[in-house]
């Protein structure tokens, strides 16, 4: 139970890797906190508390901050893909990808990093999408890359009182994933690709995210901070011009 | 018990961080070799702790053959091997002879291939019994970005940095999982050698003050700590780990994530 004791803040908590984070957070023994957009999930477990919330609503996330007290992790999970190139993307698309995945992120630490504990742990979902640029995904790339900046400097500002880490999955077995693939000419032979570019010949599960999550937010961690961590079952490893695959 | 039934191999192991590495695999339940080149390793001090030491200069391919033999005919298998012998030669590179070159490559990218290289037929005997095997090296956040008077050094950890993804690409299809990790300053002989080895570039500060100067630019205002280090190795050789592949992690207190110049 490497979490006994502590409270969680999880964003994003009704499906996929937020979710996988939730449940991995109880079974470490902390009390956990989610939310989202709409009503409670039916199959959420009753000791998980639930608030209906839309992250980019800066009143409605200091307003549960104002309520939720003792909060030592907060994992900003919630986020929004748009597959789009800058030339195609509208205002609603900036609109969404930018209100959830940078305001939204912003929101929750301007409204906990004040009110969290000495030795509280910040962890953002960033991607290897901030790093090394998913093709048709330009806002998408460039949130994730303002949340790696971010967690650079919340690390810096607010250290040693908090520490403040983002990790970067690859592709993760979710809804998301399978809507990439659905943009492929050949949805079969894009899946069958992607997998030979991973050394792990599988796609990632939400549960292998979380369990980094469980270490950055456990007192192991204790002088990892500002850093991006990325588990994508090495595929950023390699170079995307392997000749392997022509 | 994260490790239990499982083999491992730390090279260094007598050292301040290859140490603190086998004292918490032993704790985690692992059978443990700890080898390096005298028991005593770079801390000077012997202590029973309930590894297997084992003679390894990483430099000479006999005795990293050797030393494999001796893990196959009594472990038959090995799920992990940690690479972190290390040195560190303090000079520019005009002050480096080619002596002090070659023994830095020789010890942190040629110890690090020549152990790999010889643990492969063990470590897939461990993956094909269905669980990951795990190597993890010792690069440096001075492989990505350079401290000043170590050349030598930093190259070295650059091309572990590049050694681990290669391997990674070759042998994740086996079931072997590569990583490297990446210190900044721990509190270790060798960080104790770097402040004390050469004071006069302190700008008249003591010793004590250089090393709080060093601190003071951390955003966690503190030098890690072997069981630091020795956390994550424990996360990376686990099966916790078993999708993480082919990464450097950098674990520097936070050294690294800001723009900040030196000011010794």
């Amino acid at each position: 139970m490497r979490l006994a004791g502590k409270r969680a803040l999880v964003t994003g908590g009704r499906q996929g890797i937020g979710r996988g984070i939730v449940e991995a957070f109880r079974r470490e023994g902390a009390a956990v906190t989610t939310c989202g957009r709409g009503p409670r999930p039916d199959n959420l477990p009753d000791d998980v508390i639930w608030y209906p919330l839309d992250v980019a609503d800066a009143d409605a996330v200091e307003k549960l901050a104002s309520a939720t007290d003792g909060t030592d992790i907060l994992v900003n999970n919630a986020g929004v893909q748009v597959e789009n190139t800058v030339a195609n993307s509208t205002d609603a698309d900036w609109e969404a990808v930018i209100g959830t995945n940078c305001r939204g992120v912003f929101n929750l630490c301007r409204a906990y990093v004040p009110r969290m504990p000495e030795g509280s742990s910040i962890i953002n979902i960033g991607s290897i999408s901030g790093r090394v640029a998913d093709p048709s995904m330009a806002l998408y790339n460039a949130s994730k890359a303002f949340v790696h900046g971010l967690t650079r400097s919340i690390a810096v500002d607010h250290g040693p009182k908090i520490r403040c880490n983002a990790i970067c999955p690859g592709w993760i077995e979710t809804g998301m994933l399978d809507a990439g693939f659905e943009l492929a000419s050949d949805p079969a032979a894009a899946r069958e690709d992607a997998l030979a570019r991973h050394a792990v010949r599988r796609f990632g599960r939400p549960e292998d995210i979380a369990s980094m999550a469980v270490w950055l937010a456990s007192d192991e961690a204790a002088f990892a901070t500002g850093q991006l961590f990325t588990v994508d079952g090495g595929m950023t490893a390699a170079s995307p011009l392997n000749p392997g695959l022509f | 018990m994260k490790l239990e039934g499982k083999t491992a191999l730390v090279t260094g192991g007598r050292g301040g961080i290859g140490r603190a590495i086998v004292s918490r695999f032993l704790r985690e339940g692992a059978r443990v070799y700890a080898a390096d080149l005298t028991p005593e390793g770079s801390l000077a001090r012997h202590d029973d702790d309930g590894s297997i030491f084992v003679k390894l200069d990483v430099t000479q391919e006999a005795d990293a053959v050797a030393a494999l033999e001796q893990v196959a005919s009594e472990a038959g298998q090995l799920d992990i091997l940690v690479n972190a012998a290390g040195t560190e030669i303090e000079k520019t590179i005009e002050e480096t002879s080619l002596e002090e070159w070659n023994l830095s490559f020789a010890v942190n990218v040629t110890g690090t291939f020549l152990a790999s290289k010889h643990s492969l037929p063990l470590m897939r005997k461990a993956a094909a019994s269905g669980a990951s095997a795990s190597i993890i090296n010792f690069g440096s956040y001075d492989g990505f970005i350079a401290d000043p008077g170590l050349a030598a050094y930093c190259a070295t950890k650059g091309a572990v940095h590049a050694l681990t993804r290669a391997m990674a690409c070759d042998h994740g299809p086996e079931g072997i999982r590569v990583n490297a990790i990446c210190p900044g300053y721990v509190d270790t002989p060798m960080l104790q050698s770097f402040f004390t080895g050469d004071g006069s570039g302190a700008g008249g500060k003591s010793i004590d003050q250089l090393q709080q100067a060093v601190r003071d630019v951390h955003p966690m205002r503190t030098f890690g700590t072997p069981e630091d280090i020795a956390n994550l190795v424990n996360w990376l050789a686990s099966d916790e780990a078993r999708y993480a592949s082919g990464q450097l992690w950098v674990l520097d207190g936070g050294l690294s994530a800001q723009v900040q110049q030196m000011k010794l």
